[in-house]
């Protein structure tokens, strides 16, 4: 499974929302994910790809796409892609 | 204003003795014990037995949700859920500012910290969930009863450990009687059997080892064998309303809170103390206006604890004078276990049973009183009587902390 198929199956049970709805364009908060929400949720996509978003590239990080690029380049420069 | 009269409009309690009101009232009539050897991973601790909820989180959370509550929360969210439900009571933008919590726990979310410690501690992982904070927060159980059901009136969390959810009660049911709020969810839980926190309870050398012939007989109040309390876990929560307008609606009232005694022994971090409990006992038969005889029954603290049951038993017999020959007393912790901060709760709904049905839980176990106890005791088995004009429901905590509840008929 791609990268950001699987952060969108993780969102979807996170947050209860149906993965086909995901829009990986949409904003965050537009997907009912506030701010703390968003940092567990965070917590939890560091523990499945084994990798650490630091605190500037959570505040870049806006929407799905956003963090599936996030996570992507850092599962390469860990030599994990 | 003239203070206004307080009702109990609605129950719900999750327990080692069944998830409603219902089946906890079976459990007590039949004097069954929830009391049972832990899982090994807890007994390494050195505490062997506990009172355990069979718990799943799904029958009121989606997994993902589960995982942001500490169980201590999941606990208070079901009873409340059900006591909110047993009322009846809408809540709804016209009135949910005058709609308030008062919770009570010893601890707050002891299984999140544990993770957290155990993450950082144990594994020497300095990351841990970003939700430790809310989730073990000692409000978090109350904050999340207020944010589910959207509750905006007064919010107060009570930690005074035994009498955390006594005091809660009592203090909501001042709220609701100085028109502070029109009514008041108020309750309290508890959910700390992990093996850190169970390793410091054995610690205080004060915990029941399991009797040799019945796990489940390992509290024993106020029985000459008796050898130390027993740590249980769950929640009670009730609505308290204000009576003018519980009658108005057309509620079913299951009693009258009318009295609520506080005081502190300021004696000794651990061992209670007579005197502290009498004025408790007083002030409370006071506010509600009763004399000593009105009380057909007292739901004991009762820990089975060798000094505790003693002082309580006098102290009992100093306020009841000759009432105390013909008031029914009971240890229902024999039973359900010590829930610590959700005790009071729980064995206020235990007091409210007895007033409502004349069904008197019993002590369980009591073949072998002690004479240092000189108690009219419900032992062994419950007892039918005349449902009581009031009954009375006493938590006396470490640290000092004495509650005492008085419920009478409506």
């Amino acid at each position: 499974m791609d990268t950001l198929a699987r952060i969108r199956e993780l969102a979807a049970k996170e947050f209860a929302i149906n993965p086909e709805g995901l829009d990986p364009k949409a904003p965050l908060d537009a997907l009912g994910i506030d701010s703390l929400s968003f940092i567990e949720f965070m917590f939890k996509v560091e523990e499945e790809f084994g990798v650490a978003v630091s605190d500037e590239d959570l505040k870049a990080i806006r929407t799905l796409a956003d963090l599936e690029r996030h996570v992507a380049a850092a599962l390469t420069a860990a030599g994990k892609a | 204003m003239a203070a206004r009269r307080v009702a109990v409009t609605g129950a719900g309690l999750v327990s080692p003795l069944g998830a409603s009101l219902e089946e906890f009232h079976r459990s007590l009539a039949a004097g069954r014990s929830g009391i049972r050897r832990l899982a090994p991973e807890l007994e390494r601790s050195g505490v062997q037995v506990g009172a355990t909820v069979d718990w799943n989180p799904t029958v009121l959370f989606k997994e993902a949700e589960a995982a942001n509550l500490d169980r201590v929360s999941q606990f208070a969210l079901y009873a409340a859920a059900q006591a909110l439900a047993a009322s009846g009571l809408q809540v709804t933008d016209l009135n949910r500012d005058r709609v308030g919590v008062s919770w009570g726990t010893g601890m707050g979310g002891a299984h999140a910290l544990e993770a957290a410690y155990k993450q950082v501690y144990g594994a020497g992982e300095w990351r841990v969930r970003p939700l430790t904070v809310v989730m073990s927060m000692s409000n978090a159980a109350g904050s999340n009863v207020a944010l589910r059901h959207g509750l905006r009136g007064p919010f107060a969390n009570y930690s005074t450990a035994c009498s955390s959810s006594a005091m809660a009660l009592g203090e909501a049911m001042r709220a609701v009687a100085a028109g502070r709020a029109d009514a008041m969810i108020a309750g309290g839980s508890e959910a700390l059997l992990t093996p850190g926190v169970l390793a410091a309870w054995q610690a205080l050398r004060t915990l029941a080892p399991a009797d040799r012939a019945d796990p489940a007989a390992s509290c024993k109040p106020f029985d000459k064998r008796r050898a130390g309390l027993v740590l249980g876990e769950g929640s009670a929560a009730f609505v308290l309303e204000d009576e003018s307008r519980a009658r108005a609606r057309g509620a079913r009232i299951y009693a009258l809170l009318t009295g609520y005694g506080n005081s502190c022994d300021a004696v000794h971090m651990s061992r209670p103390d007579r005197d502290g409990q009498m004025r408790a006992m007083r002030e409370a038969l006071a506010e509600a206006d009763l004399p000593p005889d009105a009380i057909g029954y007292i739901n004991a603290h009762g820990t089975a604890t060798a000094v505790g049951d003693v002082v309580e038993a006098e102290a009992i017999n100093a306020v009841f004078g000759p009432a105390a020959r013909e008031v029914r007393v009971s240890s229902t912790k024999s039973l359900h276990g010590h829930l610590l901060g959700g005790s009071g709760a729980l064995e206020f709904a235990a007091a409210l049973l007895a007033l409502e049905r004349g069904v008197l839980p019993p002590t369980g176990f009591l073949d072998e009183p002690d004479p240092a106890c000189a108690l009219r005791h419900v032992a062994r088995e419950a007892e039918r009587i005349a449902p009581p004009r009031a009954v009375m429901s006493n938590s006396f905590a470490f640290g000092g902390s004495n509650v005492v509840l008085v419920a009478a008929r409506a």
